[in-house]
């Protein structure tokens, strides 16, 4: 390893096509805009106050009525903040905000279909479902936790889970991969995880690997970085990802395409081939990341593959908000969405992942809570002390620990008869 | 004023049903306009009883333009449109106004996507979404949208003429040639190699128009390995664009005339395939200090592992 490894590349590519299309006049702009916020070699500050302002609005006010756009996303709306304070800084998460998720988020399940909705009287939809049980983790609320109807749960997820192997968003709704890791994602919280809900899932993720090297929303869709990280956490979950993600994905060309995600000079990283670098992605593709050098040790013993100090350079520098929140780039609101998987990705910047199968044992239902971490070495990328956040579970994208406690939690009560 | 929801049906006999956010103090409540906030009182009180019915429809209407990307609202739709036996080519008519004044939406797709199946007819369909591709030529809900639409209704002759279109008006739409193959090889037919040959020379064509571009050479090198071509096949064209001359032990770059990066990376993969370490080495070393530095530690990575892309372990 060499110390030339944490330093950012500020200048611009020295080969680059004269040809002007749409995509590259796009792009030159965002490049330029970047080029203009970052300052050589100088680190700049995360403004925790502003963020956790920010973050903590959902929790103090009621939402102007230009969020009625979300109105469906009622639960993300939670799960969003609460993550991203959580790793901002613990503290964030008072004995108030705790105990009011679990109402909030028990106000959105359906009770006749058995799983959350996007709101109040909402249709129960897998993605509510998901960002509902993260949110449920973050609370650590044991009384709502046990009211929560398992049974019924594992029902509706076998009644959205299709012949060939993947899952729909809702009954009669969509099918993509991340109707794939929200339902597994879920599952695994719950400890429900059976043979006949993952049956056929692996070899469905599995098609959904372009000829790019990256995995699509559906088999023979573009390949894209939120669906990559889903296709691959999907399969962190359904067994060792150590056995998994080789068996199902061709490794070196999904590594090559996640390679080439990362764009100079502005150090974030885009979703598919020709887009512009977002914040989201540093999730996104940052993630997949983290779980491919924790889970493949032929991938990294010491190194990295990619340039964790370029993409710190692009969060900090580019994806603040003035006025507080994290954002996709310069000259975007912030919002929270991004909050959350901009400072995810920051996380992932600043900490080492390592699967170990040993750690917990290895019952059934568990392979996604066997992640341990550490801060990264200076030698990879140089963190000022201020800009810290905390670490996370990269498979669940939750709080390291908050995803173990509630899996615990159900595995200490049984297992079920499903 | 607030602004009241002005329905052409009576309400009047219908108790609506609040909106429960959970608790004294619910988190992430929304302040509604007050005709929102009445609607989908209505709607929770129709959708709790399953009523089938005129005004329940036009209901989901209204609610859709306030808010479409209210799921549950789209899927009623579809089951009241059933039931009703409502004419779908007006339905069809409705969704493209819908699909204009919100561009972004994706609850469309799906729910045009039942419509159609169950309309059994496409002939709505590729207008709709060429208007759609030039408000954005990327969206990626309406590519997938295509790709069912070949499939269902075996559409397959219409596509590459389209794509050709497409890269031609933006040779780096990487959507667009995301496309292209799924045109020439989701068929599930074996594919002539002359149709092979054609797409290289297609691929061939674009690279030389913007020899940077990802997408045309990510498609290069998928036509190939799909097909089961060797690599080799492409090294006199990667030679020209990185301007490469070697020996048996060295290669020698031409800085001036190098006009693609990723002629040099596929060179260097083709080096390793044949175990000329050296050569491979001096490639990937150019790429990691000098031509893309942000991505140094991955060229570091395949040259110590020395692994090309063409020699995969098999899925």
């Amino acid at each position: 390893m060499t110390a030339e490894q944490n330093t950012v590349h500020n200048e611009e590519l020295s080969v680059v096509d004269s040809l002007i299309t749409e995509s590259s006049t796009t792009e030159d702009e965002v490049a330029r805009m970047c080029a203009g916020l970052i300052l050589d070699g100088q680190l700049t500050v995360l403004q925790r106050q502003l963020h956790a302002d920010f973050l903590k609005i959902p929790m103090s006010f009621q939402l102007p009525p230009n969020y009625t756009g979300l109105d469906a996303s009622k639960p993300w709306l939670m799960y969003w903040p609460l993550h991203a304070l959580e790793i901002l800084d613990p503290d964030n998460q008072t004995d108030d905000i705790l105990s009011r998720i679990g109402p909030s988020i028990m106000a959105c399940l359906n009770g006749i279909e058995g799983a959350f909705g996007g709101g109040n009287g909402q249709t129960a939809h897998l993605a509510a479902t998901y960002a509902s049980l993260n949110a449920l983790a973050i609370s650590r609320d044991e009384q709502v936790w046990s009211q929560i109807n398992r049974e019924e749960l594992y029902k509706w997820l076998m009644s959205v889970k299709l012949p060939d192997g993947g899952f729909s968003m809702h009954v009669g709704g969509e099918e993509d991969v991340r109707a794939v890791y929200c339902a597994l994602a879920s599952a695994a919280l719950l400890n429900i995880i059976t043979p006949e809900l993952t049956e056929g899932t692996a070899e469905w993720i599995s098609r959904c690997q372009t000829y790019e090297g990256g995995i699509g929303g559906a088999p023979g869709n573009e390949a894209h970085g939120g669906y990559a990280f889903c296709g691959l956490a999907a399969l962190c979950i359904l067994g060792n990802p150590i056995e998994m993600i080789p068996q199902y994905l061709d490794v070196d060309s999904f590594v090559h395409w996640l390679s080439a995600r990362q764009y100079q000079p502005e150090g974030g990283f885009s979703g598919r081939t020709n887009k512009l670098v977002d914040g989201c992605y540093s999730w996104w593709v940052g993630g997949c990341w983290s779980i491919l050098e924790g889970a493949l040790p032929w991938i990294t013993s010491t190194d990295v593959l990619w340039s964790k100090a370029d993409l710190q350079k692009y969060i900090l520098f580019c994806c603040q908000s003035p006025r507080g929140g994290l954002r996709d780039k310069p000259g975007k609101s912030s919002d929270f969405y991004h909050s959350c998987y901009v400072l995810s990705g920051l996380s992932e910047v600043q900490h080492r992942y390592s699967f170990r199968p040993k750690l917990r044992g290895s019952e059934s239902g568990g392979w996604s809570f066997m992640w341990t971490y550490e801060l990264e070495s200076p030698d990879i990328v140089i963190i000022d002390e201020q800009n810290v956040v905390g670490p996370l579970n990269p498979v669940h994208v939750l709080p390291a620990g908050v995803g173990e406690r509630m899996h615990d939690f159900y595995a200490a009560l049984g297992t079920l008869e499903l | 004023m607030p602004l009241a929801y002005i329905s052409d049906y009576s309400w009047e006999a219908i108790v609506p049903i609040p909106q429960d956010d959970g608790g004294e103090n619910p988190l992430a409540p929304i302040a509604y306009q007050d005709d929102y906030k009445t609607a989908t009182g209505y709607l929770r009180a129709v959708m709790s009883v399953e009523e089938v019915s005129d005004r329940a429809l036009q209901l989901t209407s209204d609610l859709i333009f306030m808010n479409p990307a209210h799921y549950s609202v789209w899927a009623y739709r579809a089951r009241l449109l059933f039931a009703l036996k409502k004419d779908l080519e007006q339905e069809l008519i409705w969704i493209e106004e819908v699909g204009q004044r919100f561009p972004k939406n994706y609850q469309i797709w799906n729910h045009r996507e039942m419509i159609v199946d169950k309309y059994d007819n496409p002939i709505r369909e590729l207008p709709f979404i060429e208007v759609m591709l030039e408000l954005d030529s990327k969206n990626y809900h309406v590519w997938s949208y295509r790709q069912w639409l070949v499939r269902r209704f075996d559409l397959w002759i219409t596509e590459l003429p389209y794509t050709d279109r497409m890269i031609e008006n933006d040779v780096r739409n990487n959507s667009a040639w995301n496309h292209r193959f799924f045109t020439v090889f989701g068929k599930g037919v074996d594919i002539a190699q002359s149709e092979i040959n054609d797409e290289i020379d297609y691929a061939k064509r674009a690279i030389l128009k913007a020899p940077q571009n990802a997408s045309a050479w990510n498609y290069l090198l998928g036509v190939l390995k799909r097909a089961q071509r060797p690599l080799s096949e492409i090294e006199e064209f990667c030679n020209d664009l990185a301007a490469v001359t070697t020996t048996a032990q060295s290669l020698n770059v031409d800085i001036d005339r190098l006009a693609s990066t990723r002629a040099l990376e596929v060179l260097a993969d083709i080096y390793a395939g044949r175990r000329e370490v050296e050569k491979a080495a001096q490639a990937w070393t150019l790429l990691a200090e000098k031509y893309d530095p942000i991505r140094e530690n991955y060229w570091k990575f395949k040259n110590r592992r020395q692994v090309s892309v063409s020699w995969l372990q098999p899925k």
